[in-house]
This record gives C-alpha cells, sequence and structure tokens, in this order.
C-alpha cells in the first residue's frame, strides 16, 4: 500500500482548509470518496479532485505535494499516522492535533501547533506568529506533544503554553512565553524583547544571552540543574538530529519570574551563553 | 544428599508474597550516592520489626544512570503495595532526598505504582516544579545545594520474600565463613537482597513465644545453647554454630538461584548441614525444596 499523494495542481488564491484530509477522517475511505470531498476554499466548497491529483491509498500515510500557504488547518485533530508537507503549510498547522507526526519541509504559517494536545510536529523551514499558542478565544495553548522548528519563530512563542516541549533553533520574536502556564520552551537562536512576560511557570532554555530581560525576572545564580541532564538525554534521544544536546551540561544561569505573577517560571541560560548580569 | 562433605537437609524454605520496588539513586560521585542508599536500607531487616525489608541490590555505572552520574540500586520489600508506598515515602524523603546532591528515580517498569515524588512535592513549599518527559513525571525541589530530582511514581511488583538457608557448622569461625561466601556468590546476582546485617542473621526465630505479647520468639531448636534442655533441638553433638541467610527477590526463579549458588559456595569443611526453614508449609505460598535446586533425587 502506497501513501496517499495529493499532488496540488495550482496554488489556489483563497485559503483551502485541509482539515478534513487527516488520517483519522479519511480511515476507509476510497480514493473515489477522497476525491469527492468538499473542501472550504474561501466562500465556497470545492472537490478535492479539483484542486488536488490523487494517487496511492494508505489514508494513515499522507502526502502533500507542492504545498503553499494557502494550504491551512493542515493535520487539525489528527490523532494519529504521518502527515509530510513538501513546500509550505499555511495557517493553524497541527491546530488541536492529538497525536501523529507532521513533517513540512518548507516554511508554515501563523498559530501552527495551536492548542497541540500530542504528537510531534517538525518544521524544517520558519514559523508565523503564536507558535504553539491558544487558539483565538481559548484560555491555554498547547497542552502537550513535541514542536521542532528548524527555522525562525515569529512573535509570542508559547503563549498561554500548558505542557509539551517547543524547540526552536533559529530565534525567536518577541513575548515569547508569554502568559506561559507550564511546560518547555528551548530556543537555540536570539530571543526578542518581553520574554517571559506574565510567566506563572514553565521553563525558557536558552543558549544566547536574551537581547532584552524584563524588570520581573530574578537573577538566581548558576547552578546544576540535574532536571536539565534527563530533558537533554529524552530530546536526543526522541530525535536524532538533537545528539547535540548530550553536550549540553546541567549548568546554567537561573531566572526566577515573573515575579509580577506566582513568579514560578524560569529562563535559564546555559552556561555557555555568557550571560552577564 | 550430599555436597562435598555438607549434608543438605531434606526440607524446603516457606517463602512469601511480598511487593517490591526498584529505587535507582544517583548523586555527584559514588560516595554520595552508596551514604544514601546505605541510610535508606538501614533498619530495614524484617518486616515484623522494620515494617520492611531492604538491601543494597548493585552498583550502577554511569552509562546505565538516567542522569549519567554514578548510581546505586536498592530494593525495598514490604507485605503489600499501600505499605510499599508508605515505606518508600518515609525512606526516600528521610534518608535520599537529605544527602547531598542525590536524585531518584524508579528503577521498576510495572503497570502498578504508587506515589513518592507526588508526596515529597509538598517539601518544597510551593516552589516545587513538575516536569514531563514523555510519560515519566518528575518533581524538582529546591533544597539547600540545588534541587532533589524525584519521580512522581515508582513501579512496584509482586514480589518473593523470605528464602532462606540455614547453615550448620562446627564452629564460629567455620560457620562465619562460609556464609560470608554464601552472600559473596549470592551478590553477584541481580533482583536479590539480603536484608540483614552483612546479609547474614543469627537470631533466627520460630512463630509464637510463651509470652502472648510476642509473635515471635527465638528458634530454640537450632540454638546450640538449649540443645541438651530442649527435646525437639535440631542439632547434633558436631554442630555448635547456626546462621541463617534470608533472601528477598523479585521472583520465585531469582530466589531460587540464590538459594542454589548460595549453598554451593557455603558448602565448605566444617559445614556439618544446610538447611531452611518453613512453617510446616501452613503459611508461605512458596515452597523452595533444597534437593529441588540441586537438580538431583532424593537419596
Amino acid at each position: 500500500m502506497t501513501a496517499l499523494l495529493l499532488t496540488l495542481k495550482k496554488q489556489p488564491e483563497l485559503p483551502v482548509d485541509l482539515s478534513p484530509l487527516t488520517p483519522d477522517k479519511l480511515k476507509g475511505k476510497s480514493k473515489a470518496q477522497i476525491s469527492a470531498i468538499k473542501l472550504i476554499n474561501g466562500k465556497d466548497k470545492t472537490p478535492v479532485s479539483t484542486l488536488f491529483s490523487v494517487s496511492g491509498s494508505d489514508t494513515e500515510n499522507i502526502r502533500i505535494q507542492r504545498s503553499c500557504r494557502q494550504l491551512t488547518h493542515i493535520g487539525e485533530d489528527m490523532s494519529f499516522g504521518e502527515i509530510q508537507v513538501r513546500g509550505d503549510a499555511g495557517n493553524y498547522l497541527g491546530k488541536h492535533m492529538h497525536g501523529g507526526h507532521i513533517k513540512v519541509s518548507g516554511h508554515s504559517g501563523d498559530s501552527t501547533a495551536c492548542g497541540l494536545k500530542g504528537g510531534l510536529i517538525e518544521i524544517d523551514g520558519d514559523v508565523g506568529d503564536r507558535l504553539g499558542a491558544n487558539f483565538i478565544g481559548e484560555l491555554h495553548g498547547m497542552s502537550d506533544g513535541t514542536v521542532i522548528v528548524s527555522g525562525n519563530a515569529g512573535h509570542r512563542v508559547g503563549e498561554r503554553m500548558r505542557r509539551g516541549t517547543i524547540v526552536v533553533r533559529g530565534h525567536v520574536g518577541e513575548y515569547c512565553a508569554n502568559w506561559m502556564l507550564a511546560g518547555s520552551i528551548i530556543v537555540l537562536g536570539k530571543t526578542g524583547n518581553y520574554l517571559g512576560n506574565g510567566m506563572k511557570r514553565g521553563t525558557v532554555i536558552l543558549t544566547k544571552k536574551p537581547r532584552h530581560m524584563i524588570a520581573t525576572f530574578r537573577h538566581c545564580g548558576l547552578l546544576k540543574i540535574e532536571f536539565l541532564r534527563l530533558f537533554f538525554k529524552q530530546m536526543a534521544l526522541a530525535n536524532k538530529e538533537f545528539n547535540f544536546f548530550r553536550n549540553f551540561g546541567p549548568e546554567a544561569i537561573r531566572f526566577a519570574g515573573d515575579v509580577s505573577c506566582e513568579g514560578l517560571g524560569e529562563i535559564l541560560v546555559l552556561k555557555n551563553a555568557r550571560i552577564s548580569k | 544428599m550430599k555436597i562435598k562433605s555438607t549434608q543438605i537437609d531434606d526440607t524446603f524454605a516457606e517463602a512469601f508474597k511480598m511487593w517490591a520496588s526498584r529505587i535507582i539513586i544517583t548523586a555527584e560521585t559514588k560516595q554520595w550516592a552508596m551514604a544514601a542508599a546505605t541510610s535508606m536500607t538501614g533498619f530495614a531487616t524484617s518486616v515484623i520489626g522494620c515494617k520492611c525489608e531492604a538491601g543494597i541490590e548493585r552498583e550502577i555505572p554511569v552509562n546505565e544512570t538516567p542522569d549519567r552520574r554514578p548510581g546505586v540500586s536498592v530494593l525495598l520489600f514490604a507485605m503489600d503495595a499501600l505499605g510499599l508506598g508508605k515505606r518508600l515515602v518515609e525512606r526516600v524523603g528521610q534518608s535520599v532526598m537529605t544527602c547531598p546532591t542525590t536524585a531518584c528515580y524508579s528503577g521498576l517498569e510495572s503497570e502498578k505504582t504508587v506515589v513518592v515524588g507526588g508526596q515529597l512535592r509538598y517539601f518544597g513549599d510551593g516552589f516545587q516544579i513538575s516536569k514531563k518527559l514523555a510519560e515519566q513525571r518528575l518533581w524538582r525541589i529546591p533544597v539547600m545545594d540545588g534541587e532533589f530530582l524525584v519521580d512522581e511514581r515508582f513501579g512496584v511488583q509482586e514480589a518473593v520474600g523470605g528464602g532462606n538457608l540455614i547453615l550448620l557448622g562446627k564452629d564460629m569461625k567455620t560457620t562465619l565463613r562460609a556464609a560470608t561466601a554464601a552472600t559473596k556468590a549470592m551478590r553477584t546476582l541481580t533482583g536479590v537482597i539480603l536484608p540483614f546485617p552483612d546479609g547474614v542473621v543469627r537470631s533466627g526465630s520460630k512463630v509464637g513465644s510463651r509470652y502472648k505479647s510476642l509473635m515471635a520468639s527465638t528458634n530454640d531448636a537450632y540454638c546450640p545453647t538449649l540443645r541438651g534442655v530442649r527435646p525437639n533441638s535440631e542439632l547434633g553433638e558436631d554442630v555448635n554454630c547456626v546462621l541463617e541467610i534470608v533472601i528477598d527477590g523479585l521472583n520465585e526463579s531469582v530466589v531460587r538461584s540464590a538459594m542454589q549458588i548460595g549453598m554451593q559456595a557455603a558448602a565448605k569443611p566444617g559445614i556439618k548441614r544446610i538447611s531452611a526453614g518453613n512453617y510446616g508449609g501452613n503459611l508461605g505460598q512458596y515452597k523452595i525444596d533444597l534437593y529441588s535446586l540441586l537438580d538431583g533425587d532424593k537419596p
């Protein structure tokens, strides 16, 4: 059984909601049934066969070829299986996803992994704003799962995040970990202003000195944090690309905050970051 | 049946169903890990008086521990899972958390678990931090040298306690030497502990007493000083010292293996008999026949 291949025929002018095309919703459907599914395209509904050429039959293993930013809600609510996106993905990639694996070879739009509840999302390029944040109107951001971004991320990464792990290998924008409730965010690049604003709990791990530290974070000194050994070991085991994490020691400069809230969050700058007080 | 010149009694060891947990203690150095493990396994010789039985299973090299630091593995046994959970909270809290630089992890993959770190976290007075790695939840409790890291839940499983060997020797020196050889051989196995001091007990007990308040009393049938007094004495004229080795294990198989290699190691010149303690087969769930361990037929 070969993977279900959806090749975009022509880039649509308006966003197309791909939420009906997940392993959960396509389970047991024939090629003809899949081709007939109508997708919301602007204010119209367009059959899959009009937008994509469809081949293959394994609905647990979906490949979207020649993807572009107009394809939104990819993998929404999915709980198992794999979706591989060749090209860029639009907004709301992996929204409320429970499990499974999404891999994007290009960039991804805003609100990627918003309300994520489980599974793994990997993006080779950059992502827009509100990565792993709460969906509009909801109280909590992602509550489990892992997101790995190889490029840069926009503003408000992990806003109201409740659990899970976000790894950004590039830079992040402003208000990273804004109102964060728990979970872990690792940023290997630079961070924008207002890092950890309103943070109640949770951990932000940095390898570089933050450009701007808000006044409501308190310096706790250079400490050995044994948990980091386990955390980095786990990351290295989960993804071979993160084998370099094994070299990260448990020593980090700890900043506790945001003391204007509960103040139980922490920003850990790994020792080799050479941060000044 | 004999091993070399030592007579093996035609009897069985009566062992009991217990509950066990494996605790992995790590620290900055082997010395601190061992200090915590030694403290944790103190006063844990018998469930009768100590509510649990515990011992050090082995040292763990850095490449096998969760945090790549020197480690020690401890096995703790109790009569039920609830009691085991309580003992774990007490002993991890008082002996491991108090020891500098340590961290404490569950060492058993088991469906049944008891909450340990989830209880100890309150020591953090609200400053404790919970972290979840895959399905494992850990608690980071702030302490004066940094943080104490502990698993929220520890795996527990059914186990076997009370496997035993009784060595009957011609004198104290010979019997001690044989007991030491046996315990050394048994400690090469994983999954077993010998909860008594250095693995050996001299005050073997029988069920009951002439005093109503005592549920156990001295095993007078094996006391050399009572040989001429007690008509039920098990000791011949040539036996002047008796020592017992008690074995707790994670399953019957490993207890049998320990008894087997223990008998082979203890059968030295001067050890007249090797026997085993039982209660007529009425109390324990496991009967470990000594002859079956030697893989031979009864004479």
